[in-house]
């Protein structure tokens, strides 16, 4: 993609995919869900959810499966109010730029 | 390299950070591998890259965001006077530039266009708007306290920079005049020779030394001007980034 991803924005897709999982996911398959949306490297994603641990925007639990424990991850409630925090947001922004895109035009 | 091999290495890079993180990372990573199946590991180990590289990303962000997390004024304080310090070249800031790099780095990612991302944007975002650096009357008082403070210690390093400018120049000045004048004895040696051609054996002899003395000179003069003209630019060119750099990333911001 032309555009860079902010780290806001990437916190925000992080989010946006650990919340479309009820009861959670893991880190596999957050790097494969975000990678197919945008291009970011395998190893940016565990800062991210590293630091959305932290900031208690997500939770962990370890669970068993195929005899070892696999680390899931899940949105929490402070977690949610960030999330829809961004995507409003992200509406404001879209809707700004294309504003200047279509000339001024209503979208 | 293997899984395991990755797995090994990655922990051996983190030993410098707290037993939890270290922990945490590998762990993830194990799963990561795990994960993505034996027919793939390959293929994952690719992507991934480096340990070293991974190991780097891990600390950059852990040490850039443990700033952020104890005091968030804190962290701007230090990086706008890393900046400063650096800008003049102050090496007496060594732990505050130690920490401004280890969270420049953080910022090297995914996140090269938002400077100050991180959970600075959250923390604005949640609405306590406590942004105590940002306050332009502070900021400026910063700025003349840091000017105060540095201003001496960046004459000096300017003194000591223009010095070394000139102490380069002059070097190579007098390399290309050593080499000139050994081209110009060759020449006169030739001539020597056949003033001695009542002695052929010794004329010969000394007409040879000469020659080959005027080819070295002129050789060394040729390559020495040469380098100048390849060393000198990239110098420069390099300095004026150096000193552009930190201008540069606050426009940014």
């Amino acid at each position: 993609m032309v555009f860079n991803t902010g780290a806001a924005l990437l916190d925000a897709i992080v989010l946006a995919v650990v919340s479309m999982e009820d009861s959670g996911t893991y880190g596999y398959r957050i790097t494969q869900d975000v990678r197919r949306v945008i291009d970011v490297s395998e190893s940016t994603l565990y800062p991210v959810l590293r630091r959305l641990q932290k900031d208690e925007c997500l939770e962990v639990y370890d669970r068993q499966f195929d005899g070892r424990n696999r680390r899931y991850y899940k949105v929490t409630a402070r977690g949610m109010v960030q999330l829809n925090l961004y995507k409003s947001e992200w509406k404001n922004y879209i809707q700004k730029i294309n504003e200047i895109f279509e000339g001024g035009v209503a979208v | 390299m293997n899984h395991m091999e990755f797995l090994t290495e990655l922990e051996r890079l983190l030993s410098g950070m707290p037993e939890e993180e270290r922990q945490a990372a590998v762990q993830y990573y194990a799963d990561y591998l795990a994960d993505a199946g034996v027919e793939n590991e390959a293929e994952a180990l690719r992507e991934l890259g480096s340990p070293e590289k991974v190991a780097e990303t891990i600390k950059a962000d852990y040490y850039g965001t443990e700033f952020d997390e104890t005091k968030f004024d804190r962290k701007n304080y230090m990086e706008k006077y890393g900046q400063r310090s650096e800008e003049q070249g102050q090496k007496n800031a060594a732990d505050s530039a130690g920490t401004q790099t280890a969270w420049e780095k953080s910022r090297d990612g995914v996140r090269k266009d938002v400077p100050g991302g991180g959970t600075g944007d959250g923390r604005e975002n949640n609405g306590t708007k406590k942004e105590p650096w940002t306050n332009n009357w502070l900021k400026l008082l910063l700025i003349v306290l840091i000017v105060i403070v540095a201003g001496p210690v960046a004459v000096g390093i300017a003194g000591v920079i223009l010095g070394l400018i000139i102490t380069i120049i002059a070097f190579f000045a007098c390399l290309v005049i050593t080499e000139v004048v050994l081209a110009i004895s060759g020449i006169i040696m030739v001539f020597a020779g056949f003033a001695l051609i009542v002695l052929p054996p010794a004329g010969m002899v000394v007409m040879g030394i000469g020659i080959l003395l005027f080819v070295l000179g002129l050789m060394a003069a040729v390559g020495t001007v040469k380098l100048c003209m390849i060393v000198f630019p990239a110098v420069f060119r390099g300095f004026v980034d150096l000193c552009r750099r930190p201008f540069h990333r606050k426009a940014v911001s």
